[in-house]
């Protein structure tokens, strides 16, 4: 049903239902003779040459003008052999309401049942009941000499408890009376207010609007991937968190220019990085990650302390999650790239000592042995760095990188 | 609440919405030099139309229109698609673009040889981005200030009795 205020319309949507040759057509027929021609359109019929009704009969019906509305009833019938199935579906979406025409025929008894069997299922699919719908049940082709007696007829078919009325359609005998009937069993529905008016929220005034969709706006292009200026805020952001010492971190870091293309610089690495491993079908362990998450949750006794620990340094468990994805993406990848990584990061005692030789006076004068464990391990993190700078750059060397410094 | 499913069901247009609707259709008719737009709901019933819709039957073209959409819709299921998006006829004289405006409704531009079927589908995909916001405005407003008047249909079953005579 739509209600038109602006075109000062309500107009609603009759379905004729029923067995094949049961008669919604020669209704519709009998609907588009007897209506005033002030008060109809022309009936358009998309029909086989044998007559059946393929895809559906269409008739218009103005009622005219009550107190300044006018009312419509657009007036279908669908096709009532059994193969077109999903037609009858289709032009059942938005029915406001249902004349199912059923056949009195003796022979007829299981078709109809068919039938509305089907009605009951499609309404189904559009999550109406079949006793929600207004429905008029019209024992049709009531002079057939062998019409069943309608006792036996509301006995067997109108299980559903609908509205019933006799006809003859061929002769025309009782269609608009079923139609009336149908037609103010839905114009009743009208009276039921659209929602329980005390229930229903305020009415959004009328200069509230939806926000306007901001558009999008990109620092950086990085091949055909784009990063947009709001992710890669929360990058900084995500960054920041989770390498701040402090106990508690700000809502909304400011940084620097010189530390946003620094930031920038990284983030664009990860993306070429993901695209290399994209084409190299390398897709994240989320298994292992998950793991990793569950022992990050272990720390904490209580989901409390865990919920305290984040809310403090703003993080959450999908952005600790998507760090893991990342730093696993990244050991993933430096495997495949630099096969000798494991022989890379043998240290040797020669390399310790020429380090620390070399640095000798920002250890406090430590002694070598004191700092050595700490020491392999910063020139493994330096080896991996510079390795991964070096495929950085290949991959920079390939790939078009554009950086919009304005938008930082 | 037994009728809720089917109220929901229930679209209503607002004159301030419409309003907004008609002009962004005289533009795009203006952009696009179509000869004229029908809005319909995609259960058959016509939203609005603009142009020069005077010899067309708006009823009866916004019911085949919605039927041969979802149509449409069977074939595009067959095929693993959710639905197609723009429908295009092609005429001796005059031709109808048909294209879907979020989930509610269907838009049907009739043009002829002063402009191209490209312009068309240029300017009514502009024109449905538009659309589709008036639109999502217009379904999330739930209490309405204007109802339809309580004895109304039973003044509309009066005109029953008039009009639907044996």
């Amino acid at each position: 049903m739509q209600i038109n205020y602006a075109r000062r319309e309500i107009s609603c949507k009759m379905v004729f239902y029923g067995p094949g040759m049961s008669g919604k057509t020669t209704n519709l027929e009998v609907i588009h003779q007897k209506v005033p021609d002030e008060n109809k359109g022309e009936m358009t019929s998309i029909a086989t040459e044998g007559d059946r009704t393929l895809f559906f009969d269409f008739l218009p019906l103005d009622l005219g003008k009550v107190r300044g509305m006018t009312t419509k009833f657009q007036l279908y019938t669908v096709p009532g052999q059994i193969y077109y199935a999903s037609t009858r579906k289709l032009v059942l979406q938005g029915a406001d309401g249902v004349i199912f025409v059923a056949d009195s025929g003796a022979g007829k008894i299981e078709d109809n049942i068919e039938s509305l069997k089907d009605l009951t299922n499609n309404l189904a699919e559009y999550g109406i009941e079949i006793t929600e719908v207004p429905l008029v049940i019209q024992w049709n082709k009531r002079d057939l000499p062998n019409a069943l007696p309608v006792a036996e007829l509301e006995k067997k078919i109108n299980t559903v408890g609908a509205s019933t009325i006799e006809a003859v359609a061929a002769t025309g005998e009782g269609v608009m009376a079923t139609l009336k009937l149908a037609a103010s069993l839905v114009l009743d529905r009208l009276n039921t207010p659209e929602e329980s008016a005390t229930a229903a929220p305020a009415a959004p005034k009328k200069e509230e609007e939806a926000p306007a969709p901001k558009k999008e706006v990109f620092v950086a292009k990085v091949g055909a991937d784009a990063i947009s200026r709001t992710f890669f805020l929360q990058y900084c952001q995500l960054q920041y968190r989770l390498a701040s010492k402090e106990a508690e971190v700000e809502d909304f870091k400011k940084f620097k220019k010189e530390e946003y293309l620094k930031f920038l610089d990284s983030l664009i690495n990860y993306s070429l990085l993901l695209q290399d491993a994209k084409k190299r079908a390398i897709k994240p362990p989320m298994d292992k990650i998950s793991v990793q998450i569950e022992g990050f949750k272990k720390k904490f006794g209580t989901p409390q302390e865990l919920a305290d620990y984040l809310a403090k340094r703003r993080l959450s468990l999908d952005a600790l999650k998507n760090e893991a994805t990342k730093n696993e993406i990244i050991n993933i990848m430096i495997q495949e790239v630099l096969p000798n990584i494991n022989e890379m990061m043998k240290i040797t005692d020669k390399e310790i000592s020429d380090f620390y030789n070399a640095n000798k006076a920002k250890f406090n004068n430590k002694s070598l042995d004191e700092i050595k464990p700490n020491l392999a391990n910063l020139i493994k993190g330096a080896k991996k760095r510079k390795a991964l700078e070096e495929f950085y750059g290949k991959l920079r060397g390939q790939a078009e990188i554009e950086i919009f410094e304005d938008k930082l | 609440m037994k009728d809720n499913k089917l109220r929901l069901k229930r679209l209503v247009y607002y004159a301030d919405d419409l309003q907004k609707i008609d002009k962004l259709m005289e533009e795009f008719l203006k952009l696009s030099n179509a000869k004229c737009i029908f809005l319909i709901d995609k259960e058959g019933h016509m939203i609005s139309n603009k142009g020069l819709v005077q010899q067309i039957n708006g009823d009866t073209l916004s019911a085949l229109v919605a039927g041969s959409f979802a149509a449409t819709k069977e074939m595009a299921r067959l095929l693993g698609e959710s639905e197609f998006s723009v429908m295009f006829h092609q005429g001796s004289r005059d031709h109808i673009h048909i294209s879907i405006i979020g989930d509610r409704a269907i838009s049907a531009t009739i043009f002829d040889e002063k402009t191209t079927v490209g312009m068309i589908n240029l300017y009514s995909k502009e024109l449905s981005v538009k659309l589709e916001k008036i639109f999502d405005i217009a379904i999330r407003r739930v209490n309405q200030e204007q109802q339809v008047e309580a004895d109304y249909s039973e003044s509309v079953k009066d005109k029953l009795n008039d009009l639907f005579k044996e």
